[in-house]
């Protein structure tokens, strides 16, 4: 044998290992809570300084209206509404900025750290989405997607959590040493992956256009994002259309 | 284009390679999951240090395979795996070089990979990663001393070594011998 036979023993005998889906999925979805890191988010206090802006327009326009009392009338009108409109908008957009992830993290956070310590974890326990899934049946105005086959993580069970007064789907899953709560709830908005920190705990967030989802633990963030993508490939194959029928497929 | 798509476009087709690079170094489908996202993690933290019009693969490989290293030093930090030394390997060489004798059906197809796949295993990382970098990414040799950090000349003299290796395995396997199902037809 020379070196150009063992070269064609190697290219055409040795195994090789193409990345499979799921870990293509985990590294966009990592790429991509990266991104959403080094860029946070604006658009809620851009849109309040929009509103602020248009407010100080709304204000000024009369002034260039001098004309007659009506008009300066009109221009005190336009005054006290422009600094209504201000005044509003600003309410609303602390508001929502309140309302937005920083509270909801929180709560999260709160709800996991107290099913941890005082209980329970999951009130159906088990590692068999036939079981758990049926289990929110009566107990909650939607139906949750359960996946209890996410590669290197285990479902433990699920419960019910009361949520901003709405029951909400939480499902249980272990990784290593780790607990990571899942809360599910239905909303049609479609949202990137983005990873947020509180109180040392990591939050993953995605959504497929159906159900919001956000996973909570002490694990790294890179094991949540590995989790998303997970759930997402899972999801996506749910939703694929069998394409092959299994008797058509050769024996060999 | 953003940076994001352009991750995309330029580093994202040589995943395939980063995993195999990566499967092949550890030996362990978990690790090599494990070190190839870490790798592309990384590729996207420093992408800015990808020179314009600088071919990606050598780069993200480059990348890929310091992951690999250190993973590999972590599972067994006593071992000098950048030596060039590789008797620590030859007890393994020996062991896996002999085919395991499969029921009598097994497809011989299936034998001769086997073989090879051990043979490749039981070498050293060092001349491991220059025949999987040359036989299955068909890099050149100086895409290959950039990925692996070393001169031309050591990648040229690296693989030869290596080529010697896996004959001896191979020829210990029966390959290249009378009678031997692949090879001389």
């Amino acid at each position: 044998m020379n070196d150009d036979d063992i070269s064609r023993l190697v290219r055409a005998h040795a195994s090789r290992y193409p990345a499979d889906e799921r870990l293509r999925a985990a590294v966009r979805t990592q790429t991509a809570l990266q991104s959403a890191a080094r860029k946070p988010a604006r658009t809620r206090p851009s849109l309040v300084a929009w509103l602020a802006g248009l407010g100080a327009s709304l204000s000024r326009v009369p002034r260039l209206q001098r004309v007659s009392p009506a008009g300066r009338l009109g221009g005190l009108f336009g005054g006290v509404a422009a600094g209504l409109v201000l005044g509003v908008a600003l309410t609303l957009g602390v508001q929502s900025w309140r309302a937005g992830p920083a509270t909801l993290g929180d709560e999260l956070v709160a709800g996991h750290v107290r099913a941890l310590q005082v209980g329970p974890l999951f009130e159906v326990a088990s590692s068999d989405h036939h079981t758990v899934r049926p289990w929110f049946q009566g107990r909650l105005d939607y139906a949750p997607p359960v996946f209890d086959k996410l590669p290197g993580y285990t479902l433990l069970g699920g419960r019910v959590e009361s949520l901003r007064g709405t029951p909400t789907a939480v499902l249980a899953y272990q990784v290593k040493l780790h607990k990571i709560d899942v809360y599910v709830w239905p909303d049609a908005r479609v949202a990137a992956p983005e990873l947020l920190h509180r109180r040392g705990f990591n939050i993953v967030h995605w959504s497929d256009g159906a159900m919001q989802c956000w996973a909570v633990s002490d694990a790294e963030g890179g094991e949540l994002a590995r989790l998303a993508a997970a759930w997402q490939a899972a999801q996506a194959l749910q939703n694929a259309p069998p394409v092959v029928p299994a008797t058509s497929i050769p024996s060999s | 284009m953003s940076e994001g798509q352009r991750f995309e476009a330029q580093v994202l087709p040589h995943l395939d390679a980063a995993h195999n690079l990566a499967r092949w170094l550890l030996r362990d489908a978990r690790a090599a999951e494990d070190a190839t996202q870490e790798a592309a993690l990384r590729a996207f933290r420093y992408f800015a240090s990808l020179r314009e019009g600088e071919d990606a693969k050598p780069w993200f490989l480059g990348i890929v395979r310091n992951c690999c290293y250190t993973a590999l030093a972590r599972q067994q930090g006593r071992l000098e795996i950048t030596g060039l030394d590789d008797s620590d390997w030859d007890h393994a060489t020996h062991a896996a070089a002999t085919p395991e004798p499969g029921p009598a059906q097994r497809l011989a197809a299936q034998r001769e990979r086997s073989a090879v796949d051990a043979a490749l295993r039981a070498l050293a990382p060092a001349l491991r990663e220059v025949v999987v970098l040359r036989e299955f990414e068909d890099l050149d040799y100086r895409a290959i001393a950039q990925i692996a950090g070393v001169p031309i000349g050591t990648v040229m003299s690296r693989l030869s070594r290596a080529r010697t290796r896996l004959k001896e395995l191979l020829t210990l396997a029966g390959f290249g011998q009378p009678g031997a199902t692949d090879l001389k037809p």
